[in-house]
Parts: structure tokens; sequence; C-alpha cells
């Protein structure tokens, strides 16, 4: 039954390429919640893989497979409505690449064997290509350009990392399937050093998948150019998967007595993604732009907290979660300004609160949320990676962490405030907002905001079962 | 002693240097043709001691089929749909490549001796092929303008990695259901970049990628 969270979207994806571009929309619709529901069937674990070899069931690949479902509902439920408006000459094969796009996801959260999981992550790339370049603009088609073969460039360097792994394993002449499951049953007799170069090929190889700096070259462009939809699906979930993929070799990593090698090196990629995030964020004249370089900045967070451990290691997850909620409703948000401006620069915006009053109080609320402000999830878990890192006895790590978010925040609330309060000169704008285009944004903040009033149980005990095997834990 | 091996790896070196030097698309690409159908042949010759299985030939079919038939049958279209088939600039010069190609060579070789791995001859041979064609292809991919010429240089990359991976990890090579997924995802990746390639030189007349600089910061 688990196969079917991406057997049943590829089928569908396939077919929504030669059906009329209406029916695309609710197929578009119905899948998704089609997808929550089998999520939901496996996330309550009542139902099991069919072949365990290449697929399994574990805490944090269910929890990255329950954020992709959540967003996917939302965000296709933007897309019918959005469809509505812009005129897209290929719409049947935007919304098919959509759900492609969603199995390779899905795949990835749950792929166990080491090479299906490099095979479902380079799918997620090439099946989130033709989402940038659908408008074929001179921007659009550099953007494609650079995503596709930077990514490609860099998960061909996550399979040498593969490989090493594999043969860390045939060094030690021990003979078990190449999965992340049964090769943490045995990891203490892998080969240490090539376990270590594996780990470094793994994370440049889907870090570059990840945004983390110095591989994060193609990000900005690619969640620039593309529609709104599918940037807040790119930054929401694909970022998430990448993460998984970094994840399960930590873990092996950890299971092989070398996860302080392992922590350090994530602790270093995640603090330079922090500091070029806040770089670049400065001095950004697209609004787009720069939600991709806070995309950045929150996956070196995520990183820096998987490093760090213990209390962290919890926080890091707790940020997963609010930022894809978080994220994806700005980048919707995005979607609407850009339908009512009809630009990406920031100068010729403003005035959001009289002009677009639903979607600026939306997109203020978001960016309050992205910055860390309570009451929204971030701020809590910013605060436990913080405190996570003190106890540690991180002090350098954690004053270059304070600085880039206070450089990010000073650098994105100059812009924000700009686009929400400043004047505009010329009161007019092309299309209005809707309130169906506005509730999916909202519903995603309130789910961030009601998630930190109550975080249900069995998300709790996810959590912790994610981060056991790296030391993390809630009571420090 | 000399294993047959040696032959087909000093034919992937040979295609390799000239890929460094030619300067025309089109050889570029039947270059590749005959280093794909190579590259696909090694396992068959070095994987005797498990005898030569129905399977095993049925997979080096197929890998003949994808990456000296179809993959490089769709490049020569987008190759023919561009007016300048010449690399023209490049970055790096061709007989700086050339050098850089022979001195690869030499580390690969360094390289290989300095990991003291216990296998057998042949094999290391491999992992000195694999790691100059992976460096090779990452020379392409940086030093040449033409958005064409960059998917080979992925090509090769790609090559170079199947042969470390032959080298390194055998248990892979057994695998098929997973060795066909990655060989989809090589074959769809060379699709989707041939289909974007196309509307580069529809939308800019040339496939020069110095043409696409509009997004930075």
């Amino acid at each position: 039954m688990l196969q079917f969270v991406f057997f049943i979207p590829l089928i569908v994806g396939i077919a929504v390429f030669f059906l009329p571009a209406k029916t695309g929309r609710l197929a578009l619709f119905s899948t998704a919640v089609i997808h929550a529901l089998f999520t939901a069937l496996e996330w309550f674990k009542l139902s099991g893989p069919l072949h365990t070899k290449y697929f399994t069931n574990t805490p944090d690949g269910m929890l990255v497979l329950a954020i992709l479902s959540f967003l996917f509902l939302f965000i296709s439920l933007y897309t019918v409505f959005y469809m509505g408006e812009v005129e897209m000459s290929k719409e049947p094969i935007f919304n098919g690449s959509m759900l492609l796009f969603l199995s390779a996801m899905s795949m990835v959260a749950i792929a166990d064997h080491i090479i299906m999981l490099w095979v479902a992550v380079e799918a997620t790339t090439l099946m989130s290509a033709p989402l940038i370049f659908v408008h074929r603009s001179k921007e659009s088609l550099e953007a494609t350009w650079k995503y596709v073969l930077i990514c490609s460039v860099g998960i061909a360097l996550a399979l040498l990392g593969c490989f090493f792994v594999i043969f860390s394993m045939e060094m030690s002449n021990i003979q078990v399937p190449i999965s992340f499951t049964s090769l943490t049953t045995v990891a203490s007799q892998l080969n240490p050093v090539w376990l270590k170069a594996g780990f470094i090929f793994f994370v440049i190889g889907f870090g570059t998948k990840m945004g983390l700096a110095p591989m994060h070259t193609w990000l900005p462009d690619a969640h620039s150019e593309a529609p709104s939809p599918a940037s807040a699906l790119l930054s929401g979930a694909l970022l998430n998967c990448a993460f998984l993929a970094v994840y399960r070799c930590h873990q092996l990593m950890f299971a092989a007595g070398l996860g302080e090698y392992s922590s350090n090196v994530l602790i270093a990629f995640g603090l330079a993604s922090m500091l070029v995030s806040a770089v670049f964020i400065l001095n950004q004249t697209d609004y787009k732009r720069m939600l991709a370089y806070s995309s950045i900045e929150n996956m070196g967070i995520i990183a820096v907290g998987i490093g760090i451990g213990g209390l962290a290691a919890f926080g890091a997850l707790l940020h997963m979660i609010h930022h894809s909620l978080v994220k994806s409703s700005l980048f919707l948000s995005t979607g609407n300004i850009l339908l009512a401006y009809g630009t990406k620069v920031i100068d010729k915006t403003g005035g959001m609160l009289q002009l677009i009053p639903k979607t600026g109080v939306t997109f203020f609320a978001g960016f309050a949320g992205i910055s860390g402000f309570p009451p929204f999830g971030l701020f809590v878990s910013e605060l436990l990676i913080i405190l996570g890192a003190i106890k540690a006895g991180r002090y350098v790590a954690i004053s270059i962490f304070i600085f880039s978010l206070i450089l990010i925040f000073a650098g994105a609330s100059r812009l924000v405030m700009q686009m929400v309060f400043n004047e505009r000169e010329n009161n007019e704008i092309l299309i209005p907002e809707k309130w169906t285009r506005t509730l999916p944004s909202i519903l995603l903040l309130l789910t961030s905001l009601a998630l930190v009033i109550w975080l249900p149980d069995s998300i709790y005990q996810t959590i912790q079962n994610s981060i056991s095997s790296i030391g993390g834990t809630v009571n420090g | 002693m000399i294993h047959i091996s040696d032959i087909f790896l000093a034919l992937i070196l040979l295609s390799v240097l000239l890929s460094l030097r030619s300067n025309r698309l089109m050889a570029l690409v039947k270059l590749m043709a005959f280093q794909g159908i190579v590259v696909s042949a090694v396992p068959l010759i070095l994987d005797t001691a498990h005898g030569i299985t129905f399977k095993l030939i049925m997979f080096f079919l197929l890998l003949v089929f994808v990456k000296g038939i179809l993959i490089p049958g769709m490049m020569s279209v987008a190759v023919n749909k561009v007016v300048v088939s010449t690399e023209i600039e490049p970055i790096i010069g061709y007989h700086a490549s050339l050098f850089a190609g022979l001195i690869l060579i030499i580390f690969s070789v360094y390289i290989t001796n300095h990991l003291h791995l216990a296998m057998a001859v042949q094999y290391k041979m491999l992992l000195v092929t694999g790691i100059t064609t992976m460096g090779a292809g990452l020379i392409l991919l940086m030093a040449r303008r033409k958005a064409i010429t960059q998917v080979i240089g992925y090509l090769m990359m790609e090559n170079g990695i199947y042969l470390i991976g032959t080298a390194l990890a055998k248990e892979v090579h057994t695998q098929y259901v997973v060795e066909f997924a990655v060989l989809l995802d090589l074959l769809v990746a060379v699709l989707v970049m041939g289909i974007v390639l196309n509307d580069i030189n529809h939308t800019f007349d040339d496939v020069d990628t110095a043409l696409l600089g509009q997004l930075k910061d």
C-alpha cells in the first residue's frame, strides 16, 4: 500500500498531459486528496510497504511525506484558482508535471535502498524542470538550464557517494542488502574512511539540491522564475526531501560511530548557507529572490540544528515543519502580488494594505513568521536550537547563527515594509485579489499557529523517533 | 599480462582525450556514442567470474541501445538544428584541455595507487579510467560555452561514475531493477536537457551559454 503514494500521482500525472486543462485541474486537486488519504493511512500505520527491499516506512520519511502531502493539498487548491486567472498555453504540462513532481518527492520520502533514493532525488529534478520553464521567457530558460545542469551534476556526485558507502560495506566483506535499514544494523563494521568519503559526497550532492552554500546558485533563479505554486512546492517540499537524503546518511554515520565528524560537516555547511543568504538578502530588488534566499537560510538553520544534536535536533525538525508551512504560504501570496502588480521588482510594488489588503496582511504575517516572531512556530524552533547549542557548548557556531539571523531580519524587514506600507504613485492594479486565492495561504499560516499551541502527540512522537538515532531528545 | 579489458579501457581513454580536443559538435556526439557502447561493454568483460548470464546480455543490449543509439540520436537531432555547430571561443583552449586531460590520467593513477586497495589489477585500471573520464567530463562542463557540449560533459561524467561504480560497488550490478532505474533517469535527464536546449536555440538563435547571463545578484 505504501507505494501507492507515488504510483497514483504518477499515473494520474501522465494522464493529465493528454486531458483538457479544466479536467486536469480537477484531477490535480482530487489526486491531492487521495494522496493525503494514503499518507494518513501510512501515518497511523494502518498499512505497510508491499516490498521492503526498496521502500520502507521510517519516522523521518513519514514526517517529510506528511508535510508534502499537507502542503500539496493547499497548493493544488490554490493552483486551481490561480490557473483561472493566468493565461498559460501549456497548462496540461504544468498540471501533469506538478503531479509527477509529487510522485517523485513521495518516492524520496519512502525510499530505503540507497540507489533508489538517488534515483528518486534525480527524478524530482527532472519532473520539476518543466514547472520552471513553463513561461518560456529568456529568464526562465536560463533558470531551468542552470537548475537542471547544476542539480544533475551535483546529484551525479551523490551517486559517487552512494558507491563509496556500498564499497565501505564490500571492503569489510559484509553481505547485506544495500538499504539504509540493513546498513545501519551492521554500521559499526563498515570501513570508516570510505564511509566518511561517501558522506562528504552525499552532502555535496544532495546539499546542492537542498540549497546549501556554496552549491546554492541555482536556487534563487529557479524559485524566482517558476510560477508561484511551483515555487511554493519547490521551497516547502523539495528542499525537505533533499534534506531527508542527507539526514539518512547522517543517521548511518551516527550508527557507525562517526557522528561527530558528520555533525561538524553539517554545521559548517549550515553556517556558510546562513552567512551567504544574509549577504545576498540585504540589497535584494526582487521579492521572490528574497524569499528564495530566505529558504537557503532556513535550510542552513536546519543543517546547523541537526549538526548540534540533542535539543537542537528536535528544534531542527520542528523548524522544518514550520518553515514549510510559512514559506509556502509566502510564495502563494507572491502569486497574488505578481498577478496584481505584474512585476517582481520590489520598488514597483507598495501600498499592499490599501490595494490588496487580504494578501498584504497574509504576506506581512508570513514575514513575521519566517523571521521568528512569536506566536509563530519558527520562534520556538530557533529558540530550541539556540538553547541546544548553548547546552552543547557550541558558542562560536551559535554566535554566527544569531548574527546571521539579525542581519537577515534587518535586510528583509526593510524590503517587506516597503512592499506592504509604502505609498504607491498610481493606484491601479492588474488583477484584484480573491478569497479563493488568499484562503490557502491563510490556512497554512493558521496551521503553523495551531501547531505551536497544540502539537499533536503523534507528531511529537514521530519527531522523537526520528531524532533518537542521532542522540536527539527533547529533554536535552 | 594484458587483460582483454585493458583494450576497452584504452579505447575509453582515447575517446576522452579526443573529445577534449574536438571542436566540432557532431564529432563530439559520435565520440559519445562510441564511448557509451564501450563503457556498456565493460561489466560484460569483467564479470566473467559469475559467468555470462542471459540477463547480463539483455542488460548489455539495453545499455548499448540507450547509451550508444538513443541518447546520441537525440543529441544529433539537437546539433542539426543549431546554426553554428562549432565551439568558437572555449573558456579553456583545446591544447590546454588536452594537456589537462593528460595530467588527469597521471593524477588518477596516483590516487588509485595511494588508496592501497586490495583488488585485482584490472579493477584498478578501471578505477583509473573512471576517475579520468569523470574529471574530463567536469572539464568539458566548465570549459565550454555551448550548451550541447555541456550536456556531453555531463554524459561523460556519468560514464566515469558508472565505471567507478563498476570497480567499487559490484553489488549494484546484480540488481537490474536499480540499474534500470538509474538508466531511465539518465535518459529522461538528456530528454529534458534536449527540450530546454531546443527552446534556448529557438529563443536566442544560438546555444551559447554566455547568452544566459540575465539572472544574477
